[in-house]
């Protein structure tokens, strides 16, 4: 009877928000997903968004290369290509690349050392969620700069790097800029927790066995980006305060008329800028670095040089900043220290390539779609690498700085690069988390499209940039012939277009399909294909003890006297392993509760944000809904 | 049976013919397109002693560059179809899991091809970061949105007003040089940072409020050099643009007198009001 008058009033909040919770701890429904805590279910989501940020990002793309189809192009106007330039540079390295890493972090990490979740699951809920928050919020500013319907967007406008003095009010007026800084900062929070859950996850959640040496490549590399995350965000919090006060409180940290210092926003801006640059390249190289074995059958080439090597880079990111500012007048004897620090940041680099193709070489190449991501990667990436060789000779560079030559440059790194690699890894773990392999043929139809989509596209820019055509302008005049060049890489973007498009399609016929890909599709190494696709919410019945580097790959394998693989006898210890993993219930495993505080913290922030630009009563919403929820977080009981 | 296997073969085949096709059109067009195009602002088709030095060393890294690149895409090709996977019942490989000493090889051999790129690059570092000679024509380039203006401090009018052009929004503005003479610029800004650049003559330097840059160059032979901002500065950036006439000594004096002379017929109208 008690229960028939529950039902007939409305529930109060709390009896609502239980009730959400206890929906959520079914893993079934919406509430289920909202109040998630395992790290699978925040990857996913995680990799949605930032796919959905990476379509708005290259519609942004399309419409500049189609202004700069022409000579004299008229599709935007000056001041709205300034702003799309501008998202375009913020969404791709902000809004898709970082968080597509975090995205693989989040589904891997955890499996791949053979721990259940990571170490602080309520912390990776917030740090999705403040992500989400602060992508909304930066874009929620094309809304804001009057009628969009007549094109007039109020998003930022002075690129992604920001140059003071033109960010500051005097130059800059409208919110834009505001808007900009806050969603950094916002996105900031987000990256900053999400470094330091894995850098405790991979210290100290690994499995039994796992020591440093025996970890994957991937788990390596996302341990070196998430400290280049913890140390590097902080620096440009700074520097996006200290041109807040600038902006909303009269500062002098910029203005050079009441003393400030413009520079100091590129030095500051470039510290954490250039170890930024590795943020998005290293989980690529991880990715790759675990996909080539995989598909040549053969373990990683020098894994201590490669290890190494990628935590040289790391090291070596934060000496490199100012070879951004050749140009800016440091003086010959700055400009011959960063010259020659930046020349020695290729070794490591080349050291990686030289052991990718060492793992290659005398294996069993199939070449499957992650496998021509991961070489294309290779391909692309040695150019990119070659091209930043020669902006270390500083005299040939002051040709370079600032035209095309350089757009070239870093978009074989983060396209050729990152996101090859980020596709390489998604085609490759995909079956792992929907239990569904790629289809191949659309899969070998997108690595082409997209590869020679992406030639097409970036190649002309080198040469565009030798023939002198600066960065960042909304239109160029006939006569300078520009014109070929740029219609080239206009073509080529849309078959990069093209190419996303029939990923997409791909994605959808593949989960359409009824074949099972099995836990193991690819002959793995690592202890992520050990579980069933997808994994159990408990990842593992049994934590796994770890006897050696690619653990998995012994288990199956044992080598015989020549070093060859044999495969272990049916019956054998991976066997009894895999069938202990299927018998019996394995309800009673402890897992973290689901939890909505997170979410509501991480409202906090966008409210505080919009209470600086609008309306200061706003900021003590913000804080209500933020501290409401950090108490909520820390007073939960522990199981429900 | 015969013609599945020919088949196969090129399917097995074809991608890497298509990546050859790729690597061999983009070197083609990275070797062919920048030299033979003579576009205002081509960077390797040069005015200046500074803007030449700068294209050579370019070179200097560029080709061993584009041989590292040609040899590494080479090798990955070759493992790609030496390696291939026959078939599905191939053994597994013989586990080779690292080479030390020739890990060490491959890490110190590039550290002495970087170090040789070191050498020109300080050289040239060093040349270009001079201070201007004392017998350059001085001139001072000032950068504002989006415009440039131009003054000659040592080329004075009779009352001591140095020669000054004054840009004009939405126009481009001449400096006037004379040819193989040295030219020391000093660059300021009157709002937020631009950047001087005209790629025949020399590389770029930027013009921050606040903060006196300087540099120097010349040109080699008479001729009109575009130019243009090259740090982004807001809306009218594209069209922050410049052109640098270069002439004879005796053309460029008679300029001089000639610009001096229309001053002083204006000045007194301006001096009166």
């Amino acid at each position: 009877m008690a229960g028939a008058t529950l039902g007939r009033r409305p529930l109060t909040l709390m009896e609502a928000l239980r009730q959400t919770r206890a929906e959520a701890a079914t893993y079934r429904g919406i509430w289920s997903w909202v109040a998630t805590v395992d790290h699978k279910r925040i990857g996913v989501m995680y990799g949605i968004t930032a796919f959905i940020f990476f379509l708005a990002g290259g519609i942004e793309a399309l419409v500049i290369r189609l202004q700069l189809a022409t000579p004299n192009g008229a599709v935007v106007d000056p001041d709205q290509y300034n702003r799309i330039f501008t998202m375009h540079g913020t969404t791709m390295v902000f809004l898709v690349v970082m968080p597509l890493s975090a995205a693989f972090f989040n589904l891997l990490i955890p499996l791949m050392i053979g721990a259940r979740d990571v170490a602080f699951p309520r912390l990776n809920a917030f740090s999705y969620w403040v992500f989400l928050a602060g992508g909304l919020f930066m874009n929620i500013s094309f809304f804001t700069g009057g009628n969009i319907f007549q094109g007039e967007l109020g998003a930022p406008d002075a690129g992604w790097f920001g140059y003071a003095p033109l960010t500051l009010n005097e130059f800059s007026p409208g919110n834009g800029i505001n808007y900009w800084a806050f969603g950094l900062q916002i996105l900031g929070v987000a990256s900053m927790a999400s470094g330091f859950n894995f850098i405790v996850t991979i210290l100290n959640m690994r499995a039994p066995g796992m020591t440093l040496f025996r970890m994957p490549l991937f788990v390596w590399m996302t341990l070196v980006t998430s400290f280049l995350i913890v140390f590097a965000m902080p620096v440009i919090a700074i520097a996006l305060f200290q041109l807040l006060f600038d902006r909303l409180f009269g500062g002098n940290f910029f203005n050079a008329e009441a003393g400030g210092t413009p520079l100091l926003w590129q030095h500051m801006f470039w510290l954490f800028g250039h170890p930024e640059v590795y943020i998005l390249i290293l989980p690529a190289m991880g990715i790759v670095s675990e996909v080539l074995p995989t598909f040549s059958r053969k373990p990683l080439f020098g894994y201590p040089f490669v290890v190494f090597s990628g935590v040289a880079i790391g090291f070596m990111s934060w000496g490199v900043w100012a070879h951004h500012m050749y140009t800016t007048g440091l003086g010959s004897v700055a400009n011959a220290a960063f010259g020659v620090s930046t020349i020695l940041i290729a070794v490591p680099t080349g050291v990686k390539i030289f052991n990718w193709l060492g793992t290659m070489w005398g294996g069993s190449i199939r070449l499957n779609t992650p496998m021509l991501f991961a070489v294309g990667f290779i391909a692309m990436f040695t150019i990119g690498g070659l091209t930043g060789v020669t902006h270390s000779a500083v005299p040939s560079d002051y040709q370079q700085q600032d035209t095309y030559y350089v757009v070239a440059h870093f978009h074989q790194v983060l396209v050729g690069g990152a996101i090859f690699g980020l596709f390489a890894g998604a085609y490759y773990w995909f079956p792992k988390f929907t239990g569904k392999l790629l289809k191949e043929g659309w899969g070998q139809l997108h690595f082409w499209l997209m590869f020679i989509g992406f030639n097409v596209t970036f190649q002309p820019m080198m040469i565009l940039g030798l023939m002198g055509m600066p960065r960042r302008v909304s239109s160029y005049p006939d006569g300078y012939g520009f014109g070929l060049w740029n219609m080239m890489a206009t073509v080529g973007a849309f078959m990069i277009a093209a190419s996303i498009l029939v990923f997409i399609y791909n994605v959808i016929v593949s989960l359409r399909s009824k074949e099972q890909a099995g836990a193991d599709p690819w002959d793995g190494r690592t202890l992520e294909w050990s579980i069933p696709s997808p994994p159990p919410a408990y990842n593992f019945a049994e934590i796994p003890t770890v006897h050696a580097l690619d653990d998995f790959w012994h288990q199956k394998y044992v080598e015989d006297a020549a070093e060859r693989p044999v495969p272990v006898v049916a019956g054998g210890a991976h066997e009894a392993e895999a069938a202990e993993h299927e018998a019996g219930d394995h309800g009673s495993i402890h897992m973290p509760s689901p939890s909505y505080w997170p979410l509501i913290a991480a409202l906090g922030f966008p409210l505080i944000a919009f209470g600086f630009i609008y309306d200061y009563a706003l900021i003590a919403v913000g804080a209500a809904f933020l501290l409401v929820g950090l108490y909520g977080w820390a007073l939960e009981p522990a199981t429900e | 049976m015969l013609v599945k296997l020919v088949t196969s073969r090129l399917r097995a085949t074809r991608p890497r013919r298509l990546a050859w096709l790729a690597l061999a059109a983009s070197l083609g067009l990275l070797a062919g397109g920048c030299e033979s195009f003579d576009s205002p602002q081509n960077t390797f088709s040069t005015s200046g002693d500074v803007a030449e030095d700068q294209r050579y060393l370019f070179f200097f890294v560029m080709w061993p560059a584009l041989v590292v690149m040609v040899l590494v895409g080479a090798a990955m090709l070759y493992i790609l179809f030496r390696f291939r996977r026959r078939s599905e019942q191939e053994p597994a490989p013989k586990q080779v899991h690292g080479n030390t000493k020739l890990e060490l090889a491959w890490t110190i051999a590039p550290a002495f091809l970087l170090i040789a790129i070191a050498v020109p690059t300080l050289d040239g570092i060093i040349d270009l970061g001079r201070a201007p000679h004392d017998d350059a024509l001085r001139v001072n380039v000032i950068g504002q949105q989006w415009l440039w203006s131009f003054e000659y401090p040592e080329l004075v009018d009779a009352s001591g007003q140095p020669l000054r052009i004054d840009g004009r929004p939405g126009e481009t503005t001449e400096l006037h040089i004379p040819i193989d003479r040295e030219i020391g610029v000093t660059m300021e800004s009157n709002d937020v940072i631009h950047s001087f650049w005209v790629p025949k003559l020399a590389g770029k330097e930027d013009v921050v409020p606040g903060h006196i840059n300087e540099m120097w160059f010349n040109a080699t032979e008479p001729g009109t050099f575009a130019g243009q901002c090259v740090e982004f500065c807001g809306l009218d950036h594209a069209i922050m643009t410049l052109r640098v006439v270069a002439e004879t000594p005796e053309e460029f004096d008679a300029w001089v007198d000639e610009q001096l002379a229309a001053a002083a017929a204006e000045a007194p109208v301006t001096g009166t009001r």
